[in-house]
C-alpha cells in the first residue's frame, strides 16, 4: 500500500526522477531525493530491523541520520543509516541480522525470555561447566548485532583535505546560517558544516513562514563571498587547538573525504535532538519522534500512519498535529503533558495497535507521535573543556559558557529558546564575535543578547517501564536493576548494561539513562552527573580516516640496476633493498676471491661540522676520539644511559672541524634524533651543526682482493697504494669523473674494501662504471644475505641481532672498545657498575659440532635436566647463525651465560623440533681470518 | 601457598537457576557488593580499585582469611586502567620470568568465573603476533622456543597458516609490509574487562572487605628517620585512616602516590589510545597483533573491533584521544584488512601507562616499611590482575617476597638486574 502524499511544499523529491532499487531481493520505487528509508516508508514498509537482545521488530524512531531502527546492509557495506542515505538506483538494501527473514526471525523466541534476560544475565550464567563455555560463546556471538563485512576490499576511493577557515560553523540551521552570514559580512572566511544532505535545519520541515525564512537564509549563504557549505558532512571532532576533524560525504569519485580544519574560532550551532519518551511499548513500529513525522510528511511527502495518538509537551508536538491532519492522518487523541495527560503503555506486536491512557482506555491506532523534549547535543562543547549544566524548567542541559575557552562559542537551540528572531539575533551576534576573535578586526567585543529559557514539563519514563537504549535493547528495568546491585555511578550503569554503548553513542538516550539512575538513586539529575562524550560524534569509516594508504618506500639511485638484475627485494624498514642477485653463496665467494660491490645507501650518515665535534664523539661513544687525525677513521660504539649498546659505526675525520658519522641502516633516525637530543637538551652551548645526509648520498662497498686494482681504475687524486692510504682512512676525491665523493676504507665483509659515498644523483653512473671497467676482474654485485655470511665469517656484530635491549657494552664483546678511564660517556656508570660487577653473559662465536647443522636464530642454548621431569634451563642463545661458503660448515654467534663464555666450552643447543645438539665455544668471534691480514694488505 | 580456606557462601549465588527464579518471582536484587561506613583504621589499605587492588583485596580474604581491608579509589572501581585496557590476555612473553609470571595468570583466568561465581567471558580464540620483517620473525621463535621451554604454548606458523586462522587479513607479498610469519599462542584471547572487576570487588566485598568508591587519597602517614620508615596510614578526602600495611596499586598514578610516602619510582606515565568500531557480524577470532605497524585488533562478543597502539611518545596524563591517533591506526588496520575500509570508528578514548624502563613491574617491598607497591604495569597490566592479587596477597600474608614476583623488586634499578621484556611487551597485546 502506498503511503505517498502528493507534492507538498518542502518536499525534497525530484518527482521527474523516478527509479527503483531492492529491498530484501524485492523491487521498491523511490524518487531522486528520497532516503532508503523515506522510500521504503512510502512504499508501506513498517518493520526496518529487529532489536538487538530480545529480536524485537524495528520501525522508524526519528527518521534522521541517528534512527536506531532503520540500520541497513547496502551492497557490501554494513550499518548505512537508512534514514539518512540516500536511495540510489539498483542499490541492494537488506536488513541485518535477521533469519530466516525480517518478518519471521527465529531469534525473536528471545522475547518470551525476556524476563530472565535481565542486565548483565550473562555475567551470571554459562559459569560451569567451563568446558562448554567456547559453545556458549559462540552462540552469543551470534546475537551480535551488525551488518557483514566482505573479505576482499572494494577498493573504494578515500581522500583527505586541509582547511583553514577563520570560523568554522557546526550545524547548517538557521543559527548556523545566521552565525554564518554575520562572521562572512564582518570579513572572516567561513566552513559552515551540515549534517542534512541541505541547509535549514529545522525550517525545511516547518511551515510557510519556515520555508520563506529558509529561502532568504540560504539565498544569503549561496551569494556571500566568504562562505563554504558543506553537507551531508559531519563535525567528528574538536581537538587541542581547534583542530577539527570533518567527514565529507559528497565529494564526486570519492566515497569520504577527511576534511582536517584549523580553524581560528567554533560556533557549535548543532541544534536540539529530540528525546524519546520511556514507556512500555515505546520501541513497537508506529512509535515515532514528532519531528520523525515531521520530516516524513514535509521533506518525503510520505503519510506516517492512518490513525494516530500524539503525546506532546512543546510546540513542536502541536506543529506535528498540525501536519498529520493535513497529511490526511486521523488524530485520535491528544494527551497534552503540559496540562499533566499521559499514555501509559503501547500494545501491538509488530505494528501499533492502540494506546492505553492512564484511565485505562484503549485508542486504537497505528501511529504514536511523541514530543516529550531536547536533548542538547553537547559533545563538540565537551571535548573543548565545557560541562553542561542541568537546567531543571528547563529539564535539559545547557552549556556552561565560563567553561568554553575563548576559541569555541556556542548558538542557536543549544543555547537556548525563544523564536525565530531571537534566535537568529543571538546567532549573528555569535558569528560576528566570532570573526572577531578569529580575525582581531572590529572595534572590541560583540554583545551578544542572552536567550531565554523556556519551561518544559520533565518527561524521561512515564508510569511504565520501556527502551531506553533502543541500539542495545536496554529497558528502564534494566538500570534499575543495575543500580540495586550495587552499580550506583552512571559510568558503571553504562559498563554493567550497555546503555550508551552502541551506534548513537547516547545522543538519544543519554539523558533517559541519567534521569533512570537518579530515579533509582534518590539523586538529582545534576547530581548524577552524565557519561563522557567522546570523538567522533558520528561513527567515520576507517578507509576516511586512513585516506589514501601513504606509506613511503625509499630506494637508492641504484634501484634500476638492481631491478634489471634481477634482485630478489628484502624490505629493511622504510628501505626497500636487494637480498640477493640469486646465489647469495656465490656471491659471498666473488668477495673472497675477486671483487664484489654492495649497495649500501641506507647506511645512516651525518655531517658534523664545529670545533666541538670532539666532545660530541667523546660523550656518545664508549670510545676515546680526541686524538683522530685528518684523514682517519674510526670504529664507534654508542650506548645508551643504561649502558645498553645503541648503535655502531665509523666516523671519519674529513678536514678541520669537519666529520662525517655513518650508523646503522636501522639506526639512522634513531641516531640523528639522539644526537640533537644530546646537543639541544644538554649541550645547546657547543658548537655543532649536524646534517643528515643518508640519502643525499649513494654508499656502495667495493670488497674482495681486487678492489684496489679497480678503483685505481677509476679514481683520480687520491694515492690509492696500501701504505699512502692504509685502513681505518678516510681520503676525498673524483670516482669515475664524479667530484666530492669520500672513501673509507675500512672492511665489515673482512677483505680489502673501500666504501664510497658518491653524491646522489651520479650513484647509478658511478655503479655502472664499476660493474663495467670490473668486469675483467670479476667483479659481481652481493646482495644483504652475502654481506650477512661474510660479516659472520669475520665475526662483526649487527646491533639489534647479536645484541639486545638488555645487551650492555660488555656483553657485547666491546671491552676494548669501552674506555672507562674517560672523564665521561653516556652509559659510563652503568657500564662501569657492569665491569665491577663481572658475571655478566657474553657475545661468543660458536661453532655446532656437526658443522652440517645449522642451528636457525634464536634457538635457545639449555643446560639440559639431570632429570626427565625437569624443565631445561636457559643459558644462552644462537644470535646469527649461516652456513659458511668459505669454511664448508656452520658458524655462530651467540649469547651465553658467563661461565660458558671460555673458548672450547662444550654447550647445547636446543632446536625447534626438540633435539638437542653439541657445540664449541670458538676461540674468536672471528670464524674466518682471525688476525685480519686481509683487511690489511 | 596456603590451601584455600572455603569461599564463604555470596549473598547471592549466581546461576541459571537464580535468574530463573528472579525472573518468575520479580524479588529485589542483591547488591553484588555493598556500601559500607569508611572506618578510621584497618589492618590494610589498597590504593586503587581496579584489577589489581581488588585481586589483592580478594587474595587476601580468600586465601589468608586478612579480611580488614579497605579498597580505596578516587573514582569508581575500574575507572583507570581496568576500564580502558584492550582486555588481551597472553603469556607468549620473552624472558623465562615473565612467561613463568603471565602464565600463572592466564590459568587463574581461566578458572576465574568458577572462582568468582562470576562469568568474566574469557574468550581463547587464539593470539597471533604477525612478523613482517626477518628480525622480527627471529624475535618470534626466540619467544616461542622460551614459551615452549616454560611449557608454554606458541609456534611460529606461515603465511598460509596464519590465512587460515584469520581469512580476512592480506598475506600477499605484494603489500608495504608483508606478513612473512607470526607467534601464534593458542591459549591467548580476549576477556570482559569490567566483569573481572566486578567480580573480584563482588568476591572481596562477599569476605567483609570494604570498597570506597569516590575516596581520593591525600598523603600517606610515615613515621621514622633516615634508617627506618614506617607506613602509619593514609589521609583521603573523607578522614584518615590509620593502617600498617598499605598497597600502592595505582598504575598511571602511582609515582604520585608514592611520592606521598617519600618513595621515589622509575617510572614514567604516558598515555596510551585505543578505538572501537560499531558492531560488524563476527569475521575475527584471533587477536591480532602487528608490532611493525604499530596495531592490535580483536573483536567482542558484541562484534565491535577493537583497537589499540603503543604508547603515545610523549609522557602525560591526558587522557583525551588524538585526531593522529585514528588516522594512523585507521590506516595500519587497513593494511592488514583492506575490506574493513567501511567499518565504522565509533568511539577513541586513551588511558594512561605507567612504564619502567625495562618494560617489567615494580612489586613487592619499598624502602619504606609496610608501604608496598604493586606498580610499572605500562601496558600489561590487565593481563596480570589476578597473578599479581595473588602474590601480593602472599607478600603482605607472609611477610615473604614470593619466588614469582622475585625479579620485580624495586632494588633491581640500583642492583642492575633489569628484565628485557621490551621486545614482547612493547606493541606486544
Amino acid at each position: 500500500m502506498s503511503m505517498r502524499l502528493g507534492p507538498q511544499p518542502g518536499e525534497v523529491l525530484d518527482r521527474t526522477r523516478p527509479f527503483t532499487f531492492t529491498w530484501n531481493g524485492r523491487e521498491v520505487p523511490a524518487y531522486q531525493g528520497d532516503t532508503i528509508a523515506s522510500a521504503l516508508a512510502a512504499a508501506g514498509v513498517r518493520v526496518f530491523s529487529r532489536s538487538l537482545k530480545y529480536h524485537r521488530p524495528r520501525g522508524l524512531l526519528t527518521a534522521s541520520f541517528h534512527d536506531p531502527g532503520c540500520i541497513v546492509q547496502v551492497d557490501d557495506e554494513p550499518n548505512v543509516r537508512g534514514a539518512h542515505r540516500l536511495a540510489r538506483p539498483g542499490m541492494r538494501v537488506r536488513s541485518q541480522n535477521t533469519w530466516p527473514s525480517l518478518n519471521f526471525d527465529v531469534k525473536a523466541i528471545n522475547q518470551l525470555a525476556g524476563r530472565f534476560l535481565s542486565a548483565g544475565f550473562y555475567y551470571k550464567t554459562f559459569i560451569r561447566p567451563r568446558w562448554l563455555w567456547p559453545t556458549y560463546e559462540r552462540v552469543l556471538r551470534r546475537f551480535a548485532n551488525g551488518g557483514e563485512v566482505p573479505p576482499e576490499a572494494a577498493g573504494d576511493y578515500y581522500d583527505k583535505r586541509y582547511a583553514h577557515p577563520e570560523v568554522l560553523v557546526a550545524g547548517g540551521g538557521p543559527a548556523g546560517m545566521a552565525a554564518a552570514l554575520a562572521a562572512a559580512d564582518a570579513g572572516a572566511s567561513v566552513l559552515l558544516v551540515e549534517e542534512e544532505h541541505q541547509l535549514g535545519g529545522h525550517l525545511c520541515w516547518g511551515d510557510e513562514a519556515d520555508l520563506a525564512a529558509l529561502r532568504g537564509l540560504s539565498e544569503r549563504v549561496a551569494a556571500a563571498p566568504g562562505i563554504e557549505v558543506l553537507c551531508d558532512s559531519a563535525v567528528l571532532g574538536r581537538y587541542e587547538g581547534n583542530w577539527i576533524a570533518v567527514v565529507q560525504r559528497t565529494v564526486p569519485g570519492v566515497a569520504e573525504r577527511l576534511v582536517k580544519v584549523r580553524a581560528g574560532t567554533l560556533v557549535v550551532a548543532s541544534g536540539l535532538i529530540e528525546r524519546p519518551y520511556v514507556f512500555a511499548g515505546n520501541d513497537i513500529p508506529g512509535v515515532m519522534l514528532s519531528t520523525a513525522v515531521r520530516r516524513l510528511i514535509n521533506l518525503y511527502a510520505v503519510k506516517p500512519g492512518e490513525r494516530a495518538v500524539v503525546l506532546t509537551g512543546n510546540g513542536d508536538g502541536d506543529a506535528a498535529v498540525a501536519d498529520l491532519k493535513r497529511a490526511g492522518v486521523t488524530v485520535a487523541h491528544i494527551a497534552d503533558a503540559r496540562l499533566g495527560d499521559d499514555i501509559v503503555r503501547a500494545h501491538g506486536r509488530g505494528r501499533l495497535r492502540s494506546v492505553e491512557l492512564p484511565d485505562g482506555r484503549r485508542v486504537d491506532c497505528d501511529l504514536l507521535v511523541t514530543a516529550t523534549g531536547w536533548t542538547a547535543p553537547a559533545a563538540l562543547l565537551t571535548m573543548a573543556g565545557d560541562r553542561p549544566v542541568y537546567d531543571p524548567r528547563a529539564a535539559r542541559y545547557f552549556p556552561d559558557p565560563a567553561r568554553l575557552p575563548e576559541d569555541v562559542l556556542a548558538a542557536g537551540g543549544i543555547a537556548g529558546d525563544g523564536s525565530l528572531d531571537e534566535l537568529l539575533a543571538h546567532a549573528d551576534a555569535v558569528g560576528a564575535e566570532a570573526a572577531r576573535r578569529a580575525t582581531g578586526a572590529g572595534d572590541g567585543p560583540v554583545p551578544i543578547p542572552t536567550l531565554p529559557v523556556d519551561a518544559h514539563p520533565a518527561l524521561f519514563r512515564g508510569r511504565t517501564h520501556g527502551i531506553v537504549d533502543f541500539c542495545e535493547d536496554v529497558s528502564s528495568t534494566d538500570l534499575v536493576q543495575a543500580v540495586e546491585e550495587g552499580y550506583r555511578s552512571v559510568e558503571l550503569v553504562k559498563r554493567y548494561t550497555t546503555v550508551t554503548m552502541g551506534p548513537t553513542q547516547g545522543k538519544l538516550e543519554a539523558v533517559n539513562a541519567v534521569a533512570i539512575v537518579a530515579e533509582a538513586t534518590g539523586r538529582s539529575i545534576g547530581e548524577t552527573g552524565t557519561t563522557t562524550w567522546r570523538p567522533p560524534y558520528v561513527p567515520v569509516t576507517l578507509g576516511a580516516l586512513a585516506g589514501r594508504v601513504f606509506e613511503p618506500v625509499r630506494y637508492s639511485p641504484m634501484q634500476p640496476w638492481h631491478e634489471a638484475h634481477g634482485a630478489t627485494p628484502l624490505v629493511a624498514g622504510a628501505w626497500i633493498r636487494p637480498d640477493h642477485y640469486g646465489d647469495p653463496h656465490a656471491e659471498a665467494r666473488t668477495v673472497r676471491g675477486d671483487v664484489g660491490i654492495i649497495d649500501v645507501t641506507p647506511i645512516g650518515k651525518l655531517d658534523l661540522r664545529g670545533p666541538d665535534v670532539p666532545k660530541l664523539l667523546n660523550l656518545l661513544y664508549v670510545n676515546k676520539w680526541s686524538k683522530l687525525d685528518v684523514g682517519r677513521v674510526r670504529y664507534g660504539v654508542m650506548c645508551a644511559d643504561d649502558g645498553v649498546v645503541l648503535d655502531d659505526g665509523v666516523t671519519g675525520h674529513l678536514g678541520p672541524d669537519h666529520y662525517l658519522m655513518s650508523t646503522t641502516s636501522s639506526g639512522a633516525a634513531t641516531v640523528w634524533e639522539w644526537v640533537e637530543n644530546w646537543l639541544q637538551t644538554q649541550h645547546p652551548d657547543w658548537q655543532v651543526h649536524v646534517t643528515p645526509l643518508t640519502t643525499a648520498y649513494a654508499s656502495m662497498n667495493v670488497a674482495g682482493p681486487r678492489s684496489r686494482e679497480l678503483l685505481e681504475r677509476v679514481t683520480e687524486g687520491v694515492d690509492l697504494a696500501g701504505e699512502a692510504f692504509p685502513y681505518m682512512n678516510v681520503r676525498t676525491g673524483r670516482v669515475c669523473g664524479v667530484d666530492d665523493c669520500v672513501l673509507w676504507r675500512i672492511g665489515f665483509t673482512g677483505e680489502l674494501s673501500y666504501e664510497l659515498h658518491i653524491p646522489a644523483a651520479y650513484g647509478l653512473h658511478v655503479w655502472e662504471t664499476l660493474m663495467e671497467r670490473g668486469h675483467d676482474l670479476g667483479i659481481a654485485p652481493f646482495g644483504v644475505e652475502a654481506q650477512r655470511i661474510l660479516r659472520l665469517e669475520k665475526g662483526h656484530l649487527i646491533v639489534g641481532q647479536d645484541t639486545d635491549g638488555l645487551t650492555r657494552g660488555f656483553s657485547a664483546g666491546l671491552d676494548w672498545a669501552i674506555k672507562l678511564d674517560k672523564d665521561d660517556f653516556v652509559g659510563k656508570p652503568e657500564l662501569a657498575w657492569q665491569q665491577e660487577a663481572g658475571e655478566y653473559p657474553r657475545l661468543v662465536g660458536l661453532q655446532p659440532l656437526d658443522g652440517s647443522v645449522v642451528p636457525e636464530e634464536a634457538c635457545q642454548i639449555v643446560d639440559p635436566p639431570r632429570r626427565a621431569d625437569r624443565r631445561p634451563r636457559i643459558v644462552g642463545r644462537v644470535t646469527s647463525s649461516r652456513m659458511s661458503p668459505i669454511l664448508g660448515r656452520s658458524i655462530c654467534l651467540a649469547q651465553v651465560d658467563a661461565h660458558l663464555a671460555a673458548p672450547g666450552t662444550q654447550v647445547t643447543v636446543r632446536l625447534p623440533d626438540g633435539r638437542h645438539i653439541p657445540a664449541r665455544v670458538t676461540d674468536h668471534l672471528a670464524h674466518f681470518d682471525p688476525t685480519g691480514d686481509r683487511l690489511r694488505v | 601457598m596456603p590451601t584455600r580456606p572455603r569461599p564463604r557462601r555470596y549473598p547471592a549465588r549466581y546461576s541459571a537457576f537464580s535468574l530463573l527464579r528472579h525472573g518468575l518471582a520479580g524479588d529485589h536484587l542483591v547488591p553484588a557488593w555493598r556500601d559500607r561506613e569508611l572506618k578510621n583504621s584497618y589492618d590494610v589499605v589498597i590504593i586503587g580499585g581496579g584489577v589489581h587492588g581488588l585481586a589483592t583485596a580478594y587474595y587476601l580474604a580468600a586465601n589468608h582469611g586478612i579480611t580488614d581491608v579497605a579498597v580505596l579509589d578516587k573514582g569508581y572501581v575500574g575507572s583507570g586502567g581496568s576500564g580502558r585496557n584492550t582486555a588481551i590476555l597472553r603469556s607468549n612473553y620473552l624472558t623465562p620470568e615473565g612467561v613463568r609470571f603471565y602464565d600463572r595468570s592466564v590459568r587463574l583466568y581461566e578458572r576465574l568465573a568458577a572462582d568468582l561465581n562470576y562469568n568474566v567471558m574469557f574468550s581463547q580464540r587464539g593470539h597471533l603476533t604477525l612478523a613482517h620483517n626477518d628480525s622480527s620473525l627471529r624475535t618470534m621463535r626466540w619467544r616461542a622456543e622460551v614459551n615452549k621451554l616454560e611449557g608454554v604454548d606458541s609456534e611460529v606458523v606461515g603465511p598460509a597458516e596464519i590465512k587460515k586462522l584469520v581469512p580476512y587479513l592480506d598475506v600477499s607479498a605484494a603489500v608495504r609490509y608483508p606478513i612473512l610469519g607470526a607467534l601464534y599462542h593458542p591459549p591467548g584471547g580476549i576477556i570482559r574487562h569490567d566483569a573481572v572487576v566486578w567480580g573480584y570487588a563482588r568476591g572481596a566485598s562477599g569476605y567483609g572487605v570494604h570498597i570506597h568508591q569516590n575516596t581520593e587519597v591525600t598523603g600517606i602517614d610515615v613515621a621514622g628517620g633516615p634508617n627506618g620508615r614506617r607506613v602509619r596510614g593514609v589521609r583521603t578526602d573523607r578522614g584518615d585512616i590509620a593502617a600498617s600495611t598499605v598497597i600502592n596499586c595505582t598504575a598511571g598514578w602511582s609515582t604520585l602516590v608514592a611520592e606521598m610516602a617519600g618513595v621515589r619510582l622509575p617510572i614514567q606515565t604516558f598515555p596510551l589510545q585505543a578505538a572501537v568500531t560499531e558492531p560488524v557480524r563476527p569475521f575475527l577470532d584471533a587477536v591480532v597483533v602487528s608490532g611493525s605497524l604499530h596495531v592490535y585488533v580483536s573483536q567482542t562478543d558484541r562484534g565491535e573491533l577493537v583497537f589499540g597502539a603503543s604508547v603515545d611518545p610523549f609522557a602525560g596524563y591526558s587522557m583525551r584521544g588524538s585526531l593522529e591517533f585514528v588516522e594512523g591506526l585507521a590506516g595500519h588496520v587497513l593494511e592488514l584488512m583492506p575490506s574493513l575500509a567501511k567499518v565504522r570508528l565509533l568511539r577513541q578514548w586513551a588511558g594512561l601507562c605507567d612504564m619502567t624502563p625495562d618494560f617489567s613491574p615494580i612489586m613487592g617491598r619499598t624502602p619504606v616499611d609496610g608501604f608496598l607497591v604493586d606498580v610499572g604495569w605500562g601496558t600489561y597490566g590487565f593481563k596480570a590482575g589476578p597473578v599479581s592479587g595473588e602474590a601480593m596477597a602472599d607478600c603482605v600474608a607472609t611477610g615473604r617476597t614470593p619466588d614469582i614476583i622475585a625479579p620485580f623488586g624495586v632494588e633491581r634499578f640500583a642492583e642492575g638486574r633489569l628484565l628485557g621484556e621490551k621486545g614482547a611487551a612493547a606493541v606486544g597485546h
